[in-house]
C-alpha cells in the first residue's frame, strides 16, 4: 500500500471521527432527553404500581397493560373490556381526524391567499399567522372559553342578533374541544401548506385552464396534487399533537369529555397508576406511528396520479 | 376577476376596471369546448346540448384553422402601457409568427388571445365573433408554454389527454388520439413515462401533442424553443412547420429570434414598443422593409443618406451622397421627397475597384472570414460604415486587403426608402 493511500485512509478515518465528536451534544440530548424516558417509561409499564403512585421496583406485572384496554368486574374478577379507556381513545382519534379535516378546510384558502400575494406583503400575512404563537397555549385556551360560555361573546352575539333565544351549550363538549384544537392547530396546517403552495409553478395552472379545465378542476387535477407534500407535512404536525391534546380539552371539555393526554395525567395524578398511565403513553406513541404510517404510505401512494 | 355564469348571461368583470361587461351567451355562435358548461348544467356526456350539437363531434369539425382579430388594442398594466393600439389579422391556416424585442408586448398580445389577460381597451375576434370577455378554458384556443408548463404529476399520456379529459371526452376517444399524437411527435412507446424524466426536447414535443390534441382552432406559441440547443432548435422549426401543414391549425407564434421567424412564417408583424411596425411575408420583412426599426432588427443592414431625384412606377431615384443615382423601392401609401435613408442589405452590394462609375468608395478596415461568406467592413468617403457580405469560393483568400480603397457596385434593385 502507498504512503499517499494510507495517508488518505488515515484522513478519512480522522474525519469520521471528528464528525462523531461534533455530533455528540445532539447526540447525548437525544439520547438522554428522548430515548432515555421512553425506556424507563417501557419498564415502568411492566411493573406493579406502587401503593401512593411510583412503581415497585423489580416486581414484574402485566396489569398497567391488561388495564388499558381491560377492566376487572369487582364482584366476580373477569375480564371485561375497559369502556372508558376505549371511548376516550376513540374520542381521541375521532376529534384529532376531524381536527385535521378542519384546519385543512380552514387553512388551504389562507396559505393559498398567502401565496398569491406579492412577495413582499406575504411575508407580512405569514408573520400575522404566527402571531398567536406568542401567548401561551393556556391563555389562548382561556380566551377561547370567554368565546364559547354560555355568556360568552358568540352566545350573547347570537342572542343579539336573535337567531337564538337561548346560548348554545358549547363549553365542555366535544364541539368545543374541537374549536379550540381546530384554533390552536390552524397556524401548523397553513405554514407547510404555504410552503408548498408557494413554490407551486402557477403556470401549471394557467396551462390547466388553457386545457379547458374549470376552477375546481384545476383545484383538485393539478393544484391539490402538487402541494401534496405540503398537505401531508400540515396533516402530521396536527393530527400528532392533537392526538395528544392535554391543555383544551382540560379547560373547554371538562371532566366528561376527556382525551388520551388527560387520562394519562390523571393516572400519575390522582390515579396513583403510574404503571397503566406508562402504558397509555406508549400506546398514544403506537397509535401515533400506525396512523403515519398509514397516512403516508396513502398519500404517496395517490400522489404518482390519475387523470 | 369574477365570473358570474348564468347560462345565458355571463358578466365578466376586468379586475383592473372593476367594470362588468356584459356579453350574452356565445354558446351559440362559437364552437366553444363543451364541458365548460357542465357545472351549470349539469349534463351528461355524450347527450346533445340545447343547440341540438352532439357533444363529443362538435370540436372536430374545427378541421380548418381559425382567423385572428384583433381590434385598438390597448393594454396597460397599472401606468405601464404593454400594447398600444394593435390591430392584427391572422388568417385561417396561417403561420403567424409576432416578431420583436423582449418587452415589444409580443407576449402580452399572445396572452390576450389566450385569454389569460384581458385587454384594457379594443376587442378579439375569433371568426369574427368577439371572444374578448370569454376566460381561457371556453376558447378553442390551446397555449404551448415557454417552459412548457408540462403537469409534473403526470405521465406523458397523461399530459397529452388532458384536454380532452377536461372536455369530457370519453376514454376510448382520449386514448386514440393520444396515440395518434404520440406517433405524430414521435414518441411512440413513451406514453407510461413520467414527464419529468424525458429531455427538453421530448418535452417540447409533448408540450406540442399536448396543445395539439384537442384540435384547437389556433394554437399559441410562446418562445417554445428558446431553451433548446441549436441543432434541436433547427430540427424542431421543421417539425413545428410541418406539424402547422399536417393539421391545418392556425399557428401564432411569438420570438424574439429574427431567422426563426424568418425560417417558418407565412406571414410576420414586427414589433416593438407595444406596437407593430410591419406586417408581411419573410421576404417582405427582409428586402421591404418599411422603417429603420424593422430593418435594424431583421438582419445586418447599411443606412444610406439619400435625396430623392425622381418618382415613377412605384420606384424612385436617388442620389447617394457619392453623387451616384441608383433606383429604389419604397413602402406603399408613401411618396418619398426630399432627403431619405435608404437600406441596403449587405449581400447585395459587390466590392469592386474604385472607380467613377463605382455607386460608393471607400476604405476597407476590417475583413472578417466567417466560412461561409466574409464581412467587409469599409467607411466611405463621407464617414459612413458600411459592409459587405460576399460568399467565399474554394480559391483561397478575397484578394482584399485592409486599408485598400475600394469602390461598392450596387445592382439595380437593391435598394429600399425607409418611412421617416
Amino acid at each position: 500500500m502507498s504512503g499517499a493511500r494510507q495517508a488518505a485512509l488515515a484522513a478519512q478515518k480522522r474525519d469520521i471521527r471528528s464528525r462523531w465528536l461534533l455530533s455528540a451534544p445532539a447526540l447525548i440530548i437525544i439520547f438522554f432527553a428522548a430515548a432515555g424516558p421512553l425506556f424507563v417509561m417501557l419498564l415502568y409499564s411492566f411493573m406493579a404500581k406502587g401503593d401512593y403512585g411510583d412503581v415497585k421496583f423489580g416486581e414484574f406485572s402485566l396489569d398497567g397493560w391488561v388495564s388499558v384496554f381491560f377492566q376487572r368486574d369487582i364482584f366476580d374478577d373477569t375480564l371485561g373490556l375497559a369502556d372508558a379507556h376505549l371511548s376516550i381513545i376513540w374520542r381521541s382519534i375521532k376529534l384529532s381526524f376531524f381536527t385535521t379535516i378542519l384546519t385543512l378546510i380552514f387553512g388551504f384558502p389562507t396559505a393559498y391567499f398567502i401565496a398569491t400575494r406579492p412577495p413582499r406583503s406575504r411575508e407580512i400575512w405569514v408573520f400575522l399567522v404566527t402571531i398567536p404563537f406568542w401567548t401561551n397555549l393556556l391563555i389562548r385556551t382561556f380566551a377561547m372559553q370567554q368565546v364559547i360560555r354560555n355568556e360568552g361573546l358568540l352566545n350573547n352575539a347570537l342572542i343579539w342578533l336573535g337567531v337564538i333565544d337561548r346560548p348554545l351549550q358549547i363549553m365542555y363538549t366535544d364541539t368545543a374541544n374541537l374549536l379550540g384544537m381546530t384554533y390552536v392547530y390552524l397556524p401548523l396546517m397553513v405554514l407547510p401548506l404555504y410552503a408548498s403552495i408557494e413554490k407551486l409553478d402557477f403556470r401549471l395552472v394557467e396551462a390547466g385552464y388553457d386545457l379547458y379545465a374549470t376552477r375546481l378542476q384545476v383545484l383538485r387535477r393539478i393544484v391539490i396534487p402538487l402541494v401534496r407534500p405540503g398537505i401531508i407535512a400540515g396533516s402530521i404536525l396536527v393530527f400528532i399533537p392533537s392526538l395528544g391534546a392535554y391543555v383544551i380539552p382540560r379547560v373547554l371539555g371538562g371532566g366528561k369529555n376527556m382525551m388520551l393526554g388527560n387520562l394519562i395525567e390523571m393516572q400519575f395524578g390522582s390515579g396513583r397508576n403510574w404503571p397503566l398511565g406508562a402504558a397509555m403513553s406508549i400506546t398514544l406513541m403506537v397509535l401515533v406511528t400506525a396512523a403515519l404510517i398509514l397516512y403516508v404510505r396513502n398519500a404517496s401512494r395517490g400522489g404518482t396520479g390519475h387523470v | 376577476m369574477a365570473l358570474y355564469n348564468f347560462d345565458q348571461i355571463m358578466v365578466c368583470c376586468d379586475h383592473k376596471q372593476d367594470k362588468p361587461i356584459k356579453c350574452l351567451s356565445y354558446k351559440s355562435r362559437i364552437q366553444r369546448p363543451d364541458r365548460n358548461r357542465r357545472h351549470v348544467g349539469q349534463r351528461k356526456l355524450g347527450t346533445p346540448d340545447k343547440n341540438g350539437e352532439p357533444m363529443t363531434e362538435s370540436r372536430k369539425t374545427a378541421a380548418h384553422g381559425g382567423a385572428i382579430g384583433m381590434h385598438g388594442i390597448q393594454k396597460w398594466f397599472g401606468s405601464f402601457q404593454a400594447v398600444n393600439g394593435v390591430t392584427l389579422d391572422i388568417r385561417p391556416n396561417e403561420f403567424f409568427t409576432l416578431l420583436g424585442p423582449s418587452g415589444c408586448g409580443k407576449t402580452t398580445l399572445l396572452r390576450m388571445i389566450a385569454g389569460f389577460e384581458m385587454p384594457t381597451e379594443g376587442q378579439v375576434l375569433l371568426d369574427g365573433t368577439d371572444i374578448s370577455g370569454l376566460l381561457p378554458n371556453q376558447r378553442p384556443v390551446n397555449t404551448v408554454f415557454q417552459n412548457y408548463a408540462l403537469f409534473p404529476h403526470l405521465s406523458v399520456a397523461e399530459n397529452i389527454g388532458f384536454g380532452l379529459k377536461m372536455l369530457g371526452r370519453a376514454k376510448a376517444e382520449i386514448e386514440a388520439v393520444v396515440a395518434d399524437m404520440l406517433k405524430l411527435v414521435h414518441l411512440e412507446g413513451r406514453g407510461d413515462n413520467p414527464v419529468t424524466q424525458l429531455s427538453g426536447g421530448q418535452q417540447q414535443r409533448v408540450a406540442l401533442a399536448r396543445a395539439l390534441a384537442p384540435r384547437p382552432k389556433v394554437l399559441l406559441l410562446d418562445e417554445p424553443l428558446s431553451a433548446l440547443d441549436l441543432k434541436l432548435r433547427k430540427s424542431m422549426q421543421i417539425e413545428l412547420k410541418r406539424l402547422q401543414t399536417e393539421t391545418g391549425i392556425t399557428f401564432v407564434f411569438v420570438t424574439h429570434d429574427q431567422e426563426e421567424a424568418l425560417t417558418m412564417s407565412d406571414r410576420i408583424a414586427v414589433m416593438s414598443a407595444g406596437t407593430v411596425r410591419q406586417v408581411g411575408a419573410p421576404w417582405e420583412i427582409y428586402d421591404r422593409p418599411a422603417e429603420r426599426f424593422v430593418a435594424d432588427f431583421i438582419g445586418e443592414t447599411n443606412f444610406l443618406e439619400a435625396e430623392v431625384v425622381s418618382v415613377a412606377d412605384g420606384r424612385a431615384r436617388v442620389r447617394l451622397s457619392s453623387g451616384a443615382e441608383i433606383t429604389a423601392t419604397f413602402p406603399a401609401n408613401v411618396t418619398p421627397t426630399g432627403k431619405v435613408t435608404v437600406v441596403v442589405r449587405p449581400e447585395h452590394a459587390r466590392v469592386g475597384t474604385a472607380s467613377p462609375g463605382s455607386a460608393l468608395r471607400g476604405i476597407i478596415h476590417e475583413i472578417v472570414y466567417l466560412g461561409t461568406d466574409t464581412h467587409i467592413h469599409i467607411r466611405l468617403e463621407d464617414g459612413t460604415a458600411f459592409m459587405v457580405r460576399q460568399q467565399n469560393a474554394r480559391s483561397g483568400p478575397s484578394g482584399l486587403s485592409k486599408d485598400e480603397t475600394v469602390g461598392i457596385d450596387l445592382g439595380d434593385d437593391v435598394a429600399q426608402i425607409l418611412r421617416d
